[in-house]
């Protein structure tokens, strides 16, 4: 197979911000014409970056799933609930287009962003990255769909507002809401700093 | 012959110039290398204007009802945040109000800023930095995740007692269908374009 003509072989810069293609200069602290945003060949420190930001969310995760999110206390009792007994009693209640939702925003994405993270930070570690294509898609799959974990927290919200009803029933927040903002924050902000070239680089040197 | 690296794997690809109303993807990975629209500044602006309206109209006026006991408790957007910070939560009052009203805000404003004065002729002082704060901030404007997550609480509340959605929730459905057309009309190839129209 013929070496890749790329960006890094022409002596050309992508500004990641504008897209604009730029002439790389040898001065350091390069910025890009049109947007005066910094360009740099590779982004500086990205593997380890988003690495360490994706171990946090990891780390995270546990305690966002295991504890309660929240507690309502009504006249009879206190319930806590954990984002999975949320999905149950939804379901439970016969809402099951919400509750699949609920479970798919909150459980299964987050979980996929870390494994998908995970998966592709170790396949560049190893130097030699199979499938570049196919990690891509996978890269820009859990780029999108990442905001959508921050339904429960915008639900939550709400109802600590509106379920407040003194000595009838109230709507507490528990610690855990934070640790599961700090997942869904927490791999958005790995997500950014990822660079994608990185994935094909062992393809570009051919 | 100018030429486009692409943002996602690096490959150069040669370009005769960028076509009008097209979107052109990488050939190696497909990431979209460039995308330019059909709509004029005239569009972006009158979104962006339509924008602003729905949003007062959301963060004004109460987004749902709940009524217990024959009392009704309404909530604002700014109330919701407010209720996790009164229980010790100010980060995720800080989260809320940064995704679902900071950030759809500074978006409008900013396009308005800069999109006026390129319509008129001229350049707005700072676009560059503006633009930068508009590309960032795109990933973290969630207006259309919070109004899932206001339906998600009207259904777990229905369980239990009355409750109803208010005209704020109606704008802010809106407002989201707004703010995804007006990113739809403004890719960054385009923005640009515009702007150094402008420049001449």
């Amino acid at each position: 197979m013929s070496r890749a003509v790329t960006g890094r072989s022409l002596g050309l810069f992508v500004c990641t911000r504008c897209r604009a293609t730029v002439r790389a200069i040898a001065a350091a602290g390069q910025r890009c014409p049109r947007c005066h945003s910094p360009v740099h060949a590779r982004r500086p420190q990205s593997l380890s970056t988003t690495a360490s930001l994706v171990i946090a969310a990891a780390l995270l995760y546990i305690p966002a799933n295991v504890l309660p999110v929240m507690r309502t206390h009504t006249f009879f009792s206190d319930t806590d609930d954990t984002i999975m007994s949320g999905v149950i009693s939804l379901a439970q209640s016969g809402s099951w287009p919400v509750a699949v939702l609920v479970f798919f925003a909150s459980i299964v994405v987050p979980l996929l962003k870390l494994v998908a993270m995970g998966e592709i930070l170790i396949a560049i570690t190893r130097k030699s990255v199979r499938l570049p294509q196919q990690r891509s898609r996978l890269f820009r799959v859990v780029e999108f769909v990442g905001r959508w974990s921050m339904l429960d927290v915008f639900a939550m919200s709400l109802l600590v507002a509106l379920v407040q009803v003194q000595s009838l029933a109230t709507v507490e927040v528990r610690p855990a809401a934070l640790a599961f903002a700090g997942v869904v924050v927490l791999t958005m902000l790995a997500a950014q700093s990822f660079d994608e070239r990185l994935l094909w680089d062992s393809q570009n040197r051919g | 012959m100018p030429v486009i690296v692409c943002h996602a794997c690096d490959l150069a690809h040669r370009v005769d110039k960028i076509a009008p109303a097209s979107r052109v993807r990488c050939v190696r990975c497909r990431a979209e290398l460039y995308r330019t629209g059909t709509a004029g500044v005239d569009t972006a602006i009158a979104l962006a204007l339509t924008g602003l309206v729905l949003f007062i109209i959301a963060n004004t006026y109460p987004l749902v009802a709940f009524k217990v006991n024959g009392t009704t408790r309404m909530t604002t957007l700014t109330g919701a945040a407010l209720g996790l910070y009164d229980q010790g939560y100010a980060a995720l009052a800080v989260l809320v109000s940064f995704t679902a009203v900071l950030v759809p805000l500074t978006q409008i404003l900013a396009f308005l800023y800069v999109l006026v004065p390129v319509r008129m002729g001229f350049r707005a002082p700072g676009q560059e930095g503006l633009f930068r704060i508009l590309s960032a901030l795109r990933p973290w404007g969630m207006s259309e995740v919070f109004v899932l997550g206001a339906i998600v609480a009207l259904v777990k509340l229905s369980a239990q007692a009355e409750v109803s959605p208010h005209i704020a929730l109606v704008a802010y459905g809106l407002l989201m269908f707004t703010l995804t057309a007006l990113a739809s009309v403004t890719p960054t190839e385009q923005f640009w374009q515009w702007v150094s129209r402008a420049r001449q």
